[in-house]
């Protein structure tokens, strides 16, 4: 997913710019694992190195102005070492193996935590290596050690819920004089998917829909609350576990879920009490909250829940796999 | 404290740390700083440490502009200037402490490191010394370990490791600079060098008044270094001439003020007899254009880049003063003849006194022209009769004789009895005019000292001394020491009154006298080194390096080609590097290649990147002849993957490869 590019014509020099960034990073090869080498890893001057370039300038013209040798030797000393301290600061980044660590699924509005591998085979250790997601200023900064690892987390906002690609990082160092930059562009292949924001306050749960065949006739309002509670048998959720009671007596006891097995939860796009919801409808988004605090809702409670988009539907369930898919289902609509 | 230094913040230490070395870098030089700036910087870098320490928040711009408008306006006041060197000094180490004070953002610390290199070249206007490039050597290793650390943003890594990256760069970044050193091609200044760039050495003096040689048999410094061709002459003939002295005026002696006109001046009329001394010399900056040879030296000494001529009274002079280490070659005779054979008008001003000083000292030579022993002795026997005075009438040499009156020669024939070569000569050579013979003084070095570790002879300013020429007919100008009559030791052996030492060079004295001659003997070598290899190091010299690689007629162009050529090499030696870096593998993983290689060719199918577990079960599979290689493929594996992979093994895995029976085909 990219960022559309700005106006051509009011912006003619950040559409160019915007163009050939797009271009590059298209050129990159998608891969969760990059070992750094010459071919990607690139190096410029800074400004402080143009300043030292200057300085040097200057030390150069007052030992020849004041004959000074010692002067000579100070500035070529210093220049030497600024070449040397070039191929320090390449070499902290080439070399380097940087593998994706695949980030969890996230709610959308909320940051999605990237963690990156950086593994070092050389017998010295690596200085000051910053990533960030590319194009934002939000650095993590990282030794590696000799012949060892490093796990750098960064964090990204994905811009909205669905299937996102992780976005392109950059990887930069400017160890030992600052007066060069060396970095490099990685685009992951992993993607990160992202759940609807869940709506922060959603209406109760729906009203559980009659089982096909069951014997209880007349509709009930599930409030969420329990009728009462039994002695707990094997087999019983812990959810259903009533711990307060528990804790005064020595025996267990379950709230009794029967009222609501009666029913069955259906979480559906269509009744959500929004309108405009359909494909193309402009509160789809708002109604996928809601669905999405419902599932939560109904998955805190322990109830059996199904959902329903559309056509898509998802059989009634419990736990943390159905949960899961439900979401995934809420986050691809 | 140190305990202190351990637990701070590390924006503190880092500080501190940096505020440390702005101290080392400047502190050689408050010497050659106004007082105010040096107490300035002084107060303002402790100021910023407190306020490190403290974790206080640094001053407003407000405080910075004010006292950089204070220092300007004292800067100009000191220096009557903002331009040239001294106030360029001046100014650049206020900016560098002021900016201290304000290091907010990456940028002021770059301005501080930046600035930091400028103080550090400044030292090296006041010195160029072994020990100011080695203090400054640390100066140096020391902001770019600030440099360093500041670009180690993780943690608070110990400043021990910036400093292990900074030598290390430094160490690498030294053959880049001996290369840029050694060829980049000496040129002339760009533009001119304002006239205070060699204020405030010492040497010998155009004009003396008496007192003016005792101070500097103090100064222990180099005045110049020898190196003789051959044996060198002996002790007592190491005279080194410098400034004639034949006016004297009551208080200072001048150089010739004659009272005739220029057809009566004397000429030098050299004459030279027996075999040359060849030898080489490597005069330190004097800011005279006196070029010290011994007496007499009838042929130019070999100066590449100077115009010498010979003044009528034997000394060597350049068109411009040396203000910058030269090296000369130069051949001198000690036996010589000089100065006119007859009694000529000019020299009728070696005769001249100045009216009312030193009655006695005319008494006393009118007593001695009177004496009926003396009685029709010529000047060679009256000279002989002055000298047994001075060698038996009680007179001592001493560096402290005290200050002169009116009458110095008097008091010193008369009244102390102690003088210092200068007093001597100056005594001696007014008693000699007194009795009516042409004489004068001469100033210059005597003697030296040999140095066997390198076969250099130093002589010092410790060693600058003073003596007298008088004129006899038929033998023109006759160098007469005084100083060897009343202190034979001063002469002709090495022998030195010396400067009074402290307690701890008395002690080592004590011990071994010959520790303290030796340590001083391997300094003087380190240091000789020193000034022939890097401070001499001169566009001559280098095209000196050009002819001897095989250029024949090098100029700096050839200089500039050959810098560029070597860049060049350099640079395709470090993309031939790159290019073999990057085909280089781990050896495990070589290995493993190879003979998945050989196990394709034989037609297994194989992937590229096939683990070695996988092959051995592929290989299995194929019958029991394929045993052995698996066993190896397997062992392979373990041993690599073990929580030590050691080279040993690899060596043994390489050696069974080799014997292993690979196979042409695979079923």
């Amino acid at each position: 997913m990219q960022a559309a590019l700005p106006h051509p014509v009011l912006h003619p020099l950040r559409h160019v710019r915007a163009r050939a960034n797009r271009w590059f990073q298209n050129r990159i090869t998608p891969r969760d694992s990059v070992t750094l080498t010459q071919r990607n890893v690139y190096i410029l001057p800074t400004a402080p190195g143009f300043m030292l370039g200057l300085t040097l300038l200057v030390l150069l013209v007052a030992s020849i102005n004041y004959q000074l040798n010692l002067g000579y030797v100070l500035t070529f000393l210093l220049a030497g070492s600024a070449v040397v301290g070039m191929h320090i600061c390449h070499g902290t980044l080439r070399g380097t193996t940087m593998t994706l660590i695949a980030p969890d699924a996230q709610f959308a509005g909320a940051n999605v935590t990237i963690g990156v591998n950086l593994l070092s085979q050389r017998r010295t250790p690596r200085y000051g290596i910053g990533l960030a997601v590319l194009g934002t200023d939000h650095w993590s900064w990282t030794d590696v050690p000799a012949q060892g690892s490093a796990k750098v987390q960064i964090a990204f906002q994905p811009p909205r819920r669905g299937l996102h690609p992780v976005p392109a990082l950059t990887a930069e160092t400017r160890f030992p004089l600052g007066t060069f930059r060396v970095w490099t562009v990685w685009r992951p292949a992993a993607k990160v998917l992202v759940y609807p924001a869940p709506e922060t306050h959603p209406p109760p749960l729906p009203p559980g829909e009659p089982r096909p065949g069951g014997a209880a006739t007349v509709q009930r309002q599930s409030t969420g609350e329990f009728d009462g509670v039994r002695t707990y048998r094997r087999g019983d959720p812990l959810k259903l576990v009533v711990w307060k009671k528990a804790a005064k007596s020595d025996e267990l006891v379950s709230r009794d879920a029967q009222q609501v097995q009666r029913f069955e939860l259906w979480l559906d796009l269509a009744h959500t009490g929004i309108a405009g919801t359909g494909a193309g409808g402009t509160n789809l988004e708002q109604a996928l909250s809601r669905l999405c605090a419902w599932v939560l809702q109904a998955d805190k409670q322990g109830l059996q829940y199904g959902l329903r988009l559309g056509s898509q539907e998802i059989a009634p369930g419990s736990g943390e796999a159905h949960r899961k898919n439900c979401l995934q289902a809420l986050a691809q609509v | 404290m140190l305990n202190n230094l351990k637990t701070l913040p590390r924006e503190a230490r880092d500080t501190l740390f940096l505020l440390t070395v702005i101290a080392w870098i400047i502190a050689p030089q408050v010497n050659n700083l106004p007082v105010w700036c040096s107490v300035m910087a002084a107060a303002i870098l402790m100021w910023r440490a407190y306020l490190a320490v403290r974790g206080l928040a640094l001053p407003s711009r407000w405080w910075l502009l004010g006292l950089l408008l204070l220092a300007t306006v004292a800067t100009y006041a000191t220096h009557k200037s903002l331009m040239g060197r001294d106030p360029g000094v001046t100014y650049v180490v206020v900016l560098l402490t002021l900016k201290t004070l304000e290091m907010r953002t990456r940028r002021d610390a770059f301005v501080i490191f930046f600035l930091g290199f400028f103080t550090l070249l400044a030292n090296f206007f006041f010195s160029q010394s072994l020990l100011t490039a080695m203090a400054m050597l640390l100066g140096l290793l020391g902001l770019l370990t600030a440099l360093v650390n500041s670009h180690m943003p993780v943690g608070r890594p110990p400043l021990m490791q910036a400093a292990r990256t900074a030598a290390w760069m430094a160490l690498l970044g030294a053959p880049i600079m001996a290369v840029l050193f050694v060829l980049f091609p000496r040129i002339a200044p760009l533009w001119g060098v304002p006239g205070d760039a060699m204020a405030g050495r010492s040497g010998l003096s155009a004009t003396m008044q008496v007192g003016t040689i005792a101070s500097l048999a103090l100064d222990d410094s180099v005045a110049m270094r020898i190196r003789f061709d051959g044996a060198a002459p002996p002790m007592s003939d190491m005279y080194f001439r410098g400034p004639v002295l034949s006016t004297f005026n009551g208080r200072d002696w001048v150089p010739l003020q004659s009272a005739f006109g220029p057809r009566s001046q004397l000429g030098a009329d050299l004459q030279v007899q027996g075999k040359p001394v060849s030898y080489q010399v490597t005069l330190e900056a004097n800011n005279r254009p006196w070029v010290l040879v011994l007496d007499a030296t009838p042929g130019k000494p070999d100066l590449p880049d100077m115009r010498v001529t010979m003044t009528p009274d034997l000394q060597w002079i350049a068109n411009r003063p040396v203000s910058d280490l030269i090296r000369y070659k130069a051949q001198s005779y000690t036996a010589f003849q000089h100065g006119p054979l007859r009694m000529v008008t000019g020299l009728q001003d070696y005769l001249a006194l100045p009216a009312n000083y030193n009655p006695r000292t005319q008494q006393l030579a009118n007593d001695i022209r009177n004496d009926p022993r003396n009685a029709g002795a010529d000047t060679p026997a009256l000279v002989t009769v002055v000298l047994e005075r001075l060698r038996t009438g009680g007179y001592t040499y001493t560096l402290e004789p005290g200050v002169f009156g009116t009458h110095t020669a008097d008091e010193f024939w008369f009244d102390r009895k102690m003088g210092f070569c200068e007093h001597i000569a100056s005594s001696f050579v007014l008693l000699m005019r007194s009795m009516g013979i042409p004489a004068r003084l001469v100033t210059g070095y005597q003697g030296g000292a040999f140095n066997g570790v390198d076969d250099y002879w130093t002589v010092r300013q410790s060693d600058a001394h003073a003596w007298a020429e008088v004129w006899v007919a038929g033998q023109g100008w006759l160098r007469v020491d005084p100083t060897s009559a009343v202190s034979p030791g001063r002469t002709g052996s090495f022998v030195r009154l010396e400067a009074p030492r402290g307690v701890i060079a008395t002690a080592l004295n004590t011990i071994s006298p010959r520790f303290t001659i030796n340590l001083r003997a391997l300094w003087d070598a380190a240091n000789n080194g020193w000034n022939q290899w890097v401070l001499n190091y001169t566009q001559s010299r280098q095209l000196n390096l050009l002819r001897n690689i095989g250029f024949e007629s090098p100029s700096w162009e050839d200089l500039s080609y050959l810098l560029i050529g070597l860049i060049v090499a350099a640079s395709l030696v470090g993309a031939a590097w790159t290019l073999w870096e990057r085909h280089r593998q781990d050896p495990w993983l070589r290995l493993l290649h190879r003979a998945t290689r050989l196990l394709r060719r034989a037609g297994l199918e194989l992937a590229e990147n096939t683990p070695p577990r996988q092959m051995a079960t592929l290989l299995q599979a194929r019958g029991a002849t394929l045993q052995p290689i698996c066993d190896w493929l397997l062992r392979m594996e373990a041993w690599r993957y073990a929580p030590h992979a050691r080279a040993p093994q690899l060596a043994t895995l390489q050696r069974e490869f080799r014997q292993l029976p690979w196979p042409h085909r695979i079923p």
